[in-house]
């Protein structure tokens, strides 16, 4: 397994907002996190690349423990990609800036090479014409785009998401979201904490179902969706669905 | 009874030559004054976002103090009781630019501090999210970012401390308003020489702030 998370609690002061969650994540599997606002499936998500501290249990990336001092934990953040609900593209960044950054400074990447890695991976968003271009001077859609575009240049051994398409207008998800099942179709480890239930269900090769903390059920779409077994689960998708 | 007082203001043209020896030290003291304040405003207002308890703790009083205590007392403080400790006299001018440099370098750590913080989080947490360090966020994300907002309170900065340069004239720097009182004191012209004297300030300030506004849209566009 790739992701390896077992019994990982998380507190803000005395609020307690993970209670204990395992869970394994295959390679190339993708898994999508569903549940109500407040449920810590955020939390969660940003627990598995140390944006959150971790209060205690163990998170295992790839082999590297992240509770681990010996752990440098930016050469793990490398491998893992992240495209937030607001898209934090850097606003003082063209487009190939914002996806160029980190390569020439972490992985040490030529200019050229960079330079073509970024051009490959617009056109690979479909936004090959606005190399340019400001973040301020795209949609919503067209940010979050570059976003994934910029986690990708890192060449991560998976992404997480947070949200991706919460902060966007309706006509302008689809194409972020067909963009994220071209990278499953392609085989990339995906974590997903989302509301689209459309795309849980489609690309999703597990479902986590998470409330109050924990993950109350887990399976394949078909069951979650279909089938629940939880009373929570159900009352959860009778509202949304 | 009311006095009737009579204006010259074509005398004050004699005056000029020795207002613009004034102005001439009043934008001395302020733009080195500034420099050191720059320095020193990087070096606490970066000390006042620090984890490390003892530099926010020394940054913070150095901000408190400086920023608190009215520059003519503190001008004073340096002129006169800094020398005792040191074991020798401190120039006049020398004086005023440490002055105005402690006293500039207090506000503007603030203006550092507030310009990095209001950089929303999630520009710190992309930037660490693609594998950079703390240091290099900072250095290519962060930073920029902030330095942009700091322009308009520095400017503001810059035109607080060229005024404040003024009661520097306590201490025998021989700055504008020292000039202008040296030339009262035998003509007895105060009216017409504060008032070009406050005309003087204006055309400085003035064209300062056009300067700044003009930098601000340049970066704007960029």
């Amino acid at each position: 397994m790739i992701i390896h998370v077992e019994d990982l609690h998380k507190k803000f002061g005395d609020n307690e907002v993970l209670k204990g969650i395992n869970c394994d994540v295959e390679p190339q599997e993708v898994v999508c996190v569903i549940g109500p606002s407040g449920s810590g499936k955020s939390t969660f998500l940003r627990c598995l690349n140390m944006l959150e501290e971790i209060t205690s249990g163990e998170v295992v990336i790839d082999g590297q423990s992240l509770t681990d001092t010996n752990t440098d934990i930016n050469a793990v953040r490398t491998e893992i990609g992240m495209v937030f609900q607001q898209f934090n593209l850097f606003p003082h960044k063209s487009v190939m800036e914002n996806i160029m950054l980190a390569p020439l400074k972490v992985r040490k990447l030529s200019v050229s090479a960079a330079r073509d890695r970024a051009l490959r991976l617009l056109d690979k968003v479909g936004l090959g014409d606005k190399a340019d271009a400001y973040p301020a001077q795209l949609s919503g859609g067209q940010q979050q785009r570059v976003a994934i575009a910029r986690a990708l240049a890192m060449e991560p051994k998976m992404l997480l998401f947070d949200e991706p398409t919460s902060a966007l207008d309706p006509e302008l998800v689809g194409d972020v979201l067909s963009v994220m099942k071209q990278l499953a179709l392609e085989g990339m480890t995906m974590v997903v904490v989302t509301h689209e239930m459309g795309f849980a269900r489609e690309m999703g090769d597990r479902v986590l179902f998470m409330d109050g903390g924990v993950i109350v059920e887990e399976g394949k779409p078909d069951q979650i969706f279909d089938a629940p077994q939880h009373e929570r689960t159900k009352a959860f998708l009778d509202k949304v669905l | 009874m009311i006095h009737t007082v009579t204006f010259d203001w074509l005398g004050v043209v004699d005056f000029i030559p020795i207002l613009l020896v004034g102005l001439y030290y009043t934008l001395l003291v302020s733009v080195v004054g500034l420099l050191i304040g720059f320095v020193l405003g990087a070096i606490f207002g970066l000390g006042r976002i620090s984890r490390n308890k003892i530099i926010y703790g020394a940054s913070s009083v150095y901000v408190e103090v400086f920023r608190g205590v009215p520059i003519l007392i503190l001008a004073i403080w340096v002129f006169y009781a800094l020398p005792l400790v040191l074991g020798f006299d401190i120039a006049p001018l020398v004086a005023g630019i440490i002055s105005i440099g402690l006293n500039s370098g207090a506000y503007i750590a603030e203006v550092v501090r507030g310009a990095v913080q209001s950089v929303e989080k999630g520009q710190m947490e992309a930037g660490r999210s693609l594998g950079m360090s703390h240091h290099y966020t900072m250095q290519y994300v962060i930073w920029p970012q902030a330095f942009r907002r700091m322009i308009p309170p520095l400017g503001n900065q810059f035109i607080v401390s060229i005024k404040d340069t003024s009661v520097l004239s306590v201490i025998l720097v021989p700055e504008l308003v020292f000039q202008g009182r040296t030339i009262v004191a035998t003509h007895y012209n105060a009216l017409e020489i504060y008032t070009v004297v406050a005309v003087i300030y204006l055309i400085v300030t003035i064209t300062l702030s056009k300067v700044l506004n003009i930098t601000e849209k340049r970066l704007a566009h960029s």
